[in-house]
């Protein structure tokens, strides 16, 4: 048997990524927490996090299958930046 | 001279209505249908709420009651979806406010005569839902595609994303059933058919009754357009280092010829400066990239494949490098969606805080795009200084011409609204900065509004002067369908035609 606690599940310390902008998932950004003064941030445990980032993945491809039935795709990679910056 | 609404005329409705859940006069119920997602002067919301509303289920319940409120003087608001970006379906006297929303019947798919008939309450997510296994589409996409209704698209004269391809909201109804102000039901269209797309018969009404604000009828029923359900998307977004490099590369795209594109996009550098504040897929761009391309193609896999490589080719001809299949794809699929975003800017020292968003939405040709540009920034740049609860989002300039991706573009500036700080000397403010914005567009020969509609404070007033001399035209075709200026009345500056 699994007990959900908060504590469990407290996501890992931000890096900075920018002046504004810091990460404590891969590739998911957060407004810099001495930005959020006025309204601070919520507190969320690390499933919710990862559930919100998959459910907009899901609507993306959705919404792609809703308006065609492909998406036609070059192959090519990022001409500014890798994809992954990992 | 406005009657209130007493016990009386609410006995009347229910009559008329017969289903009391159906008459709503409860504080909750109006003040839940009195704004609109754009910049809203909260602090005055008791001002704007209408004072009941009802959910009429058929064009002879909407007919009985504009008869009652043409006879009783009582302002009358159509609103469907409530998603507009101006205040179409805000009242701004009181009155009755007609909801839509339970009018929302598929009554007919016609696939031999390529139309589907409509209530103006349906969703067109939900209506493509129905129409996906018979093979066809209803290609109207507004950025608030799962939200909005085909009536409110209607009324407010929608812009599409894939209007280049497919056309704009008036180029897809063929034609409607409208109840007049004066309560009688007319059936709307091109000449006398109702699934006709071109008649030289009579005078052509179509357009009159797409884009009037509410301020002429309820729409009730329509008669849309049904094209091939598309085979093949194909986005690319490109990336350049000068917005100027970007702005030719949109004028060479726009007029490649290719029939499958359905829209260009571009982003100014203060878009891409907001943009690298918040969003996925730009924080880790490099600093070079000032100026984004959004293209869009939908067709036959035979069309847009061979068509992907030429905007492949013309996107990278002049300093554009290609953002990635990833960016690419995702962010125009976002583009279908832009309500679900929860919106923040910046105060002047960084701090996040939830902003509501105008969106500019003038007309404006190509030629002119690189100057608006820069007023446009400077205007707001002044205000944002000044009063500290306005943040600059950037702009974009969308393709659109029906049918034709050339020529002129919706063009947006974005503007965060820091509503929990409004009080009149900041929303006067922002009447002043909106009025400032559209001046320049006026200046340099574009339309103040594309798609939202001039039916707020800041446009409004501006109308007349953009009509020129075609306004006495339109006073008279409001006053001779309106006698009594009680259809969504204090828009547009149509009370004038009443002096």
């Amino acid at each position: 048997m699994s007990i959900f606690r908060l504590g469990d599940q407290r996501p890992p310390e931000p890096r900075r990524i920018n002046d504004d902008v810091v990460m404590r998932f891969d590739h998911v950004y957060e407004v810099d927490p001495a930005k959020m003064q006025v309204f601070p941030q919520q507190d969320l445990p690390a499933w919710d996090t990862e559930r919100i980032v998959a459910a907009r993945w899901d609507h993306l491809a959705w919404m792609h299958d809703h308006f065609a039935d492909e998406v036609l795709s070059t192959g090519l990679e990022s001409e500014t930046m890798p994809e992954e910056d990992g | 001279m406005i009657a209130a609404i007493d016990d009386a005329v609410l006995d009347e409705l229910r009559a008329i209505i017969g289903d009391d859940d159906r008459v709503l006069d409860n504080v909750s119920s109006r003040a839940m249908r009195t704004r609109v997602p754009a910049p809203f002067p909260v602090h005055r919301w008791a001002q704007h709420m209408p004072d009941v509303a009802v959910l009429p289920v058929s064009a002879e319940e909407v007919s009985e009651v504009v008869k009652l409120a043409n006879r009783l003087k009582v302002p009358i608001v159509p609103r469907a979806g409530g998603t507009g970006l101006a205040d179409g379906a805000v009242p701004l006297r009181g009155g009755i406010l007609v909801d839509v929303k339970l009018m929302n019947r598929i009554h007919e798919i016609d696939l031999v005569d390529r139309t589907v008939t409509v209530g103006p309450g349906i969703n067109m997510l939900k209506l493509n839902e129905r129409l996906r296994p018979h093979g066809v589409f209803y290609p109207d996409d507004p950025a608030s595609y799962p939200c909005s209704l085909v009536g409110g698209r209607i009324g407010t004269g929608g812009w599409s994303l894939l209007g280049a391809r497919y056309g704009h909201t008036r180029d897809l109804v063929i034609s409607m059933e409208v109840v007049l102000p004066t309560g009688e039901i007319v059936q709307i269209g091109e000449g006398g058919g109702t699934k006709l797309r071109k008649s030289s018969t009579g005078l052509t009404l179509k357009h009159l009754f797409t884009g009037h604000q509410g301020t002429l009828g309820i729409c009730t029923r329509a008669t849309l357009e049904l094209v091939p359900r598309p085979e093949t998307e194909f986005a690319a977004f490109f990336a350049f280092r000068d917005y100027m490099e970007a702005w030719r590369t949109t004028g060479a795209l726009t007029t490649s010829g290719l029939a499958t594109l359905a829209g260009v996009v571009l982003f100014d550098e203060w878009k891409l400066r907001y943009l690298r504040r918040d969003d996925e897929a730009y924080i880790p761009q490099p600093q070079d990239v000032r100026a984004v391309i959004a293209v869009a193609m939908y067709g036959r896999r035979a069309e847009v494949e061979p068509a992907s490589r030429i905007v492949m080719e013309l996107g990278r001809a002049d300093g554009g490098r290609y953002l990635g299949d990833e960016i690419s794809q995702g962010d125009w699929a976002s583009r279908h969606d832009r309500y679900a975003t929860p919106l923040h800017g910046r105060t002047l020292d960084g701090q996040a805080v939830p902003m509501s968003w105008h969106c500019e939405d003038a007309a404006l040709n190509y030629s002119v795009l690189p100057q608006v540009r820069e007023e446009w920034h400077a205007i707001v740049d002044r205000y944002i200084r000044e009063y500290g609860i306005f943040d600059d989002w950037g702009m974009f300039a969308y393709t659109n011409g029906a049918y034709k991706p050339w020529g002129d573009y919706l063009v947006e500036i974005d503007v965060g609204i820091w509503e929990q700080r409004l009080d009149d000397a900041n929303w006067e403010a922002w009447v002043r900065c909106k009025r400032e914005i559209a001046e320049v567009s006026l200046k340099y020969g574009g339309s103040i509004t594309a798609c939202h509609g001039a039916t707020r404070e800041g446009d409004a007033e501006l109308v007349p002067t953009e009509m020129g001399a075609s306004w006495a035209v339109v006073k008279r075709i409001k006053r001779a369908l309106d006698p009594n200026n009680v259809m969504n009345p204090g828009k547009q500056m149509l009370d004038e035609a009443y002096e």
